[in-house]
Formats: C-alpha cells, sequence, structure tokens
C-alpha cells in the first residue's frame, strides 16, 4: 500500500501541520486552528472543550466577551483588582523573572505582563482611563489584546518570584491564573490542559490510567520491590479503614516508579497503614492552571474518596502545584475537614524525628542539590522539611544559589509541558540550569512531577550532567528495611 | 485537526502525528509513521517487538505500560529502546504502535 500526505507529497507531517497553520494569533478562521507553536501552545478544538464545559467564542464577539469577563473577575477576585490598582511600575521585579532572563522578551517582564490586562482593565474600569486613557497609557481591547494575552499568560509559569520581590507583594501568577481562566471562557485554552483536565473527569487522574492498569502496574511494582529487597512490599488499593490515604502523581505509575515505591517503603518501614484510592491517584490538580470549576471538581473527588475510605489523613505526594491546592484551598472549598491534609515530606521529615524510619546516607553517596519547586517553597510551606531528610540520607548535600523562597521555577510550570513550546520552556528553564551548573551535583532532587518532566530536558539541553530523582526515590534508597 | 491520506483511507493525526482512532491502525500505517515521524526506513523485529507489546498492552488496559514494565518484558532496556525509537518510548514507539498520546506530567 502506497501512502501520500494529503498536502506536498514528501514534505514532514509535522511541517505541513505547522504551514497549514495560520500565522499568528488564537485565530480559527481557516483550515486549522493553530499557530505553528513555537511561542504559544496549540489550542484546543471545540470537540476538546466539551468536556470541561467550554466552548468557541465567535472572534467577533470576542472583544466584548473578554470586557465582560474582566469586569466579573475583578469583583470575583479582589486580589486581582487591588494588584490592578497599586502597581507603581516601580521595575523592581523584571529582572527577577525567569521568563523574562530565559526570552529577553520585554513583555515577559512581570510588570508587563501584568499590564497586557492592566491597561484594559484601566480603560473601562477606572475614571482616568475612561476620560483620559493616553494619560495612563490605557488601551482599548481588541483581537490583538487577546493574542497578546493568549501569548504570553502562557509563557508565565505561575511561579509566584516575581512576588517575592515586588515591594507591594504584587503577585503576577494570580493576574496569570486570573488571565487564563477569562481565556478558558473565550474557549482559547491550550490543548495540552484540556486533554489532562478530560482525563482528570474521566478517570481522577492526569494521565488517564483506568483501574485496572493500576492494578497490573501496582502488581508489576511489587514484584519489583520483592526482587530488589526480598520483602513483600504492599502498595495497596482502595483498602478501606487505612491510616493514611497517599495520592501519589499518575506519572508515578508511567515514569517516575521510584518516587511511588519510595512512599511503599517509607510507610512500610514505618508501620503505617496505607492505601492508594484508584478514584484518585493525583495530586497535581490542573485546574489552578486555567479553570477553577476543575479545581473544585479533583478537590471534591479526593475528600470524598478520603472519606469513602474512612482514613485518618491524607499524604500528598511529590507534586508542587497540587500541594498548593490542597493544603491552601481544601477548607475554603469543603469547610473545615475532620482529618488533616500533609505532604510526603513532611511526613517523612517526621518519620525520622521520631525514628520511626532508619536510614542509611551511604546509599546515595553522590553529590546533591535540591530544587524548591515552585508552589512548595513560595506558596504551601515546604521548605525545610525535605533538606532535614536530605541531609540525613545524603552523604554530600550542597545548595543552589538562590534557593528556598528565591528558587528560580523550572521553567514547567503551570503546565507548560506541551511539546510545541519546547524552545521557549527551554528558555524558561536556563535559570535553573546556571543555579544547578554552579554545584556540581550529580543528582538534582525536585521532588514534583512538572519539575520531573522538565528538569531532565532542560539540564541536557544546558549541558547539566545531572540525574534528577524526587525526594522519596532518594528516601527510598536510604531507607533501612 | 490534520489528516493523512494513507492508500484510500483518511487518518486522522493530531499535531504530534498521533493517530486519533487506535483502530484505524495497520502494520504500513506503522512503516509509514516511522519514515514520516521517526526518520526509520525499516523497522526491524526488535521494533515490532515494542510496537506489538504496546498494542496488546493497550488492547488490554486502555492505555500505555509502565515505561519500566515495557523495558522489562521486551528485555530491552530504555537506552536500546530510545536506540530504536528516537524519540524515545512514550512519543517515539507509542506514536508508531498507533496509542493515543501519554499526556500528564511527562
Ligand atoms: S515590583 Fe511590583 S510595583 Fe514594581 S513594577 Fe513590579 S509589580 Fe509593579
Ligand atoms: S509568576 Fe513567575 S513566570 Fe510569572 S511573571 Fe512572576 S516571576 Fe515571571
Amino acid at each position: 500500500m502506497s501512502a501520500t500526505p494529503v498536502k506536498e507529497a514528501g514534505r514532514p507531517a509535522t511541517a505541513q501541520r505547522a504551514a497549514e497553520a495560520p500565522a499568528k494569533g488564537p485565530s480559527r478562521g481557516s483550515a486549522s486552528a493553530n499557530p505553528p507553536g513555537h511561542d504559544r501552545p496549540y489550542l484546543a478544538s471545540e470537540k476538546d472543550l466539551a468536556p470541561l464545559g467550554l466552548h468557541w467564542v465567535d472572534e467577533a464577539e470576542r472583544p466584548a466577551r473578554a470586557r465582560e469577563l474582566l469586569d466579573k473577575m475583578r469583583h470575583y477576585r479582589r486580589t486581582f483588582q487591588m494588584y490592578m490598582d497599586v502597581c507603581t511600575h516601580c521595575g523592581a521585579c523584571a529582572q527577577q523573572c525567569h521568563s523574562y532572563l530565559g526570552t529577553q522578551d520585554p513583555k515577559n517582564m512581570p510588570v508587563a505582563r501584568a499590564d497586557l490586562a492592566r491597561r484594559i482593565y484601566q480603560r473601562y474600569f477606572t475614571w482616568t482611563g475612561r476620560h483620559l486613557p493616553r494619560l495612563v497609557g490605557a488601551e482599548d481591547l481588541t483581537e490583538e489584546t487577546i493574542e497578546a494575552w493568549y501569548k504570553y499568560f502562557y509563557q508565565c509559569n505561575e511561579c509566584r518570584r516575581c512576588a517575592v520581590f515586588c515591594p507591594f507583594g504584587i503577585d503576577t501568577a494570580e493576574i496569570t491564573i486570573a488571565m487564563r481562566e477569562i481565556l478558558a471562557y473565550l474557549g482559547l485554552v491550550p490543548r495540552f490542559l484540556t486533554s489532562v483536565g478530560s482525563n482528570v473527569l474521566r478517570t481522577g487522574n492526569n494521565m488517564g490510567i483506568p483501574r485496572p492498569a493500576l492494578l497490573d502496574t501496582v502488581q508489576f511494582l511489587e514484584e519489583e520491590m520483592k526482587e530488589e529487597t526480598g520483602k513483600d512490599i504492599p502498595i495497596p488499593v482502595d483498602q478501606e479503614g487505612a491510616e493514611v490515604l497517599y495520592n501519589p502523581s499518575s506519572s508515578d505509575f508511567f515514569s517516575n516508579p521510584d518516587t511511588l515505591t519510595g512512599a511503599a517503603k517509607m510507610f512500610y518501614a514505618a508501620g503505617i497503614s496505607w492505601t492508594l484510592s484508584s478514584e484518585i491517584i493525583e495530586t497535581a490538580n490542573f485546574g489552578l492552571f486555567f479553570s477553577e470549576p476543575l479545581l473544585r471538581a479533583h478537590s471534591q473527588r479526593l475528600i470524598r474518596s478520603a472519606r469513602r475510605l474512612r482514613v485518618q489523613r491524607i499524604v500528598a505526594g511529590e507534586c508542587g502545584h497540587g500541594w498548593r491546592t490542597w493544603r491552601m484551598f481544601s477548607e475554603t472549598i469543603h469547610g473545615q475537614l475532620e482529618f488533616p491534609i500533609t505532604h510526603c515530606a513532611e511526613e517523612a521529615c517526621e518519620l525520622l524525628r521520631q525514628r520511626r524510619i532508619r536510614v542509611d546516607p551511604e546509599a546515595n553517596p553522590q553529590r546533591v542539590t535540591y530544587h524548591d519547586p515552585c508552589n512548595l517553597a513560595r506558596a504551601g510551606d515546604i521548605i525545610e522539611q525535605p533538606r532535614e531528610v536530605l541531609r540525613q540520607i545524603t552523604l554530600d548535600f550542597r545548595e543552589m544559589i538562590p534557593n528556598r523562597e528565591k528558587s528560580f521555577c523550572c521553567g514547567g510550570g503551570s503546565g507548560l509541558l506541551m511539546d510545541e513550546m519546547m524552545e521557549v520552556r527551554m528558555q524558561l528553564g536556563k535559570a535553573k540550569a546556571d543555579s544547578v551548573r554552579a554545584t556540581g551535583a550529580e543528582i538534582l532532587c525536585a521532588p514534583c512531577a512538572i519539575c520531573k518532566a522538565q528538569l531532565p530536558l532542560v539540564m541536557e539541553h544546558h549541558h547539566v550532567p545531572v540525574q534528577v530523582k524526587g525526594l522519596l526515590d532518594l528516601l527510598g534508597r536510604a531507607i533501612i528495611l | 485537526m490534520p489528516t493523512i491520506q494513507f492508500g484510500d483511507v483518511q487518518v486522522e493525526v493530531d499535531e504530534d502525528g498521533f493517530v486519533q482512532d487506535p483502530k484505524q491502525w495497520t502494520e504500513d500505517l506503522a512503516r509509514y509513521l516511522a519514515k514520516q515521524e521517526e526518520g526509520l526506513d525499516n523497522l526491524t523485529e526488535d521494533h515490532w517487538k515494542v510496537i506489538h507489546y504496546l498494542r496488546d498492552y493497550y488492547q488490554q488496559f486502555g492505555i500505555a505500560p509502565m515505561i519500566r514494565k515495557l523495558c522489562k518484558d521486551t528485555g530491552f532496556d530504555l537506552k536500546y529502546i530510545y536506540e530504536l525509537f528516537p524519540s524515545g518510548p512514550a512519543k517515539g514507539a507509542c506514536k508508531l504502535a498507533g496509542l493515543p498520546k501519554p499526556t500528564g506530567c511527562v
């Protein structure tokens, strides 16, 4: 059988797809809905949007609709309105954003990014902007505005580093979150995010792993651990009455199995009964990146599962932003809960303090450095716990600079893991690569699934010879069983 | 959504070249994708072993297997899988096997 592509036989399929696409912007005019994809993500189609209850808005109606949504947003999120009002354009944030440092695109300075929304906000919702728009640089909302929103709010990792340096504490990540929500209601969402979102609604996890596959993988990992340690270390699933519901990352079942077996070994060694829930094997909550309803739905699923399994606490796995949603938003969404939600780094740290687990640092003789996932260090109070653990399970731990709340993002944060953004992603990771290179580390510990997907590519691209591992991966090696 | 004309059927693929309907997969389509997407002129017995393993797993479980399991069950280490499929097990091998693109934090 012979095969010919529809157009221009002989050219690689990807080049054709790019060639079919319009030159710029989120316009859905002609043959293909998608831009070339070098500097912005591929757009979801109407079909991709449907499971999330989102729809395309006609191009002609978009500016008016965007204005309405902006008006709603400023009332709904008071911080958003405050951030719109108080910026003095002092510029203190400019050099602190790895997105600007890596891309050298001035629109990626936090203040410039926020101004893409602020100028419109001023134009329609402030007295000076309405009457003297030029005085404050206020601008009309047009299709170009929306194109710029789509591009630049998807070159922000929502890392919150800018907020650490802004004298007013303006958190541009919050502005990005609000603006992506507005874009979503205009039907403008990266296809990568809708594909994850619909997997989450269907299966409770990002990868879309169904229960039989979960059980098969768990059995495989139990056998692996038996081979490695000679012990029967269980990975229980749906076990009612267990003490702990452990909520991992679904990537643990695909590319990061040592994180999951590290957790299994920790609970086994400490004598803690635990379980996974086949309803939710995902700490990540991509709703934070574009859809508050999705965020709430995933959160409800977690709490429902914990109640059904009658556990005493939930332990979150290695994920940064998901942890932020569990720790910071759970009680806002559900009211006071009858059980605590803790993080696996807190759990490991506490078990070491109580001497309920013992470790041998000789198991990790390499030089190790620690990457603070943004949402752990700047949005989730997990800073010292992983360090306390690392100092006990490794022989040569070095801090990178900057670190803790000043750490740079990996460049994949807020779900910027789509392939078509690879070039931009590598630019976004440059600041981190420089920090890691200076430590001379052989192992880069990064307890977040997004970081673990992004950092190996970034390190290879920027020629930093380092292996990326989770915290529980290293604990699993060091733990004495 | 882009399509490729393959013989007398139109095969829908996404922007990354992943076949949208796994039922449209044939060995000939795999050979075609191997050339177009991975630059492979022919597929060896080892390529087919990986491809058929992935397809069987997908048919049974509705998802791609854990990479470590793929390695163990085929007897090929990850390095060798990358030699076979330059874009790797997820973006290379799964694509040729007609599986949906593994998505999530990967
Ligand atoms: S540091 Fe704060 S006030 Fe200064 S320009 Fe940046 S966001 Fe505005
Ligand atoms: S949140 Fe991070 S990526 Fe976004 S503007 Fe601030 S520093 Fe830059």
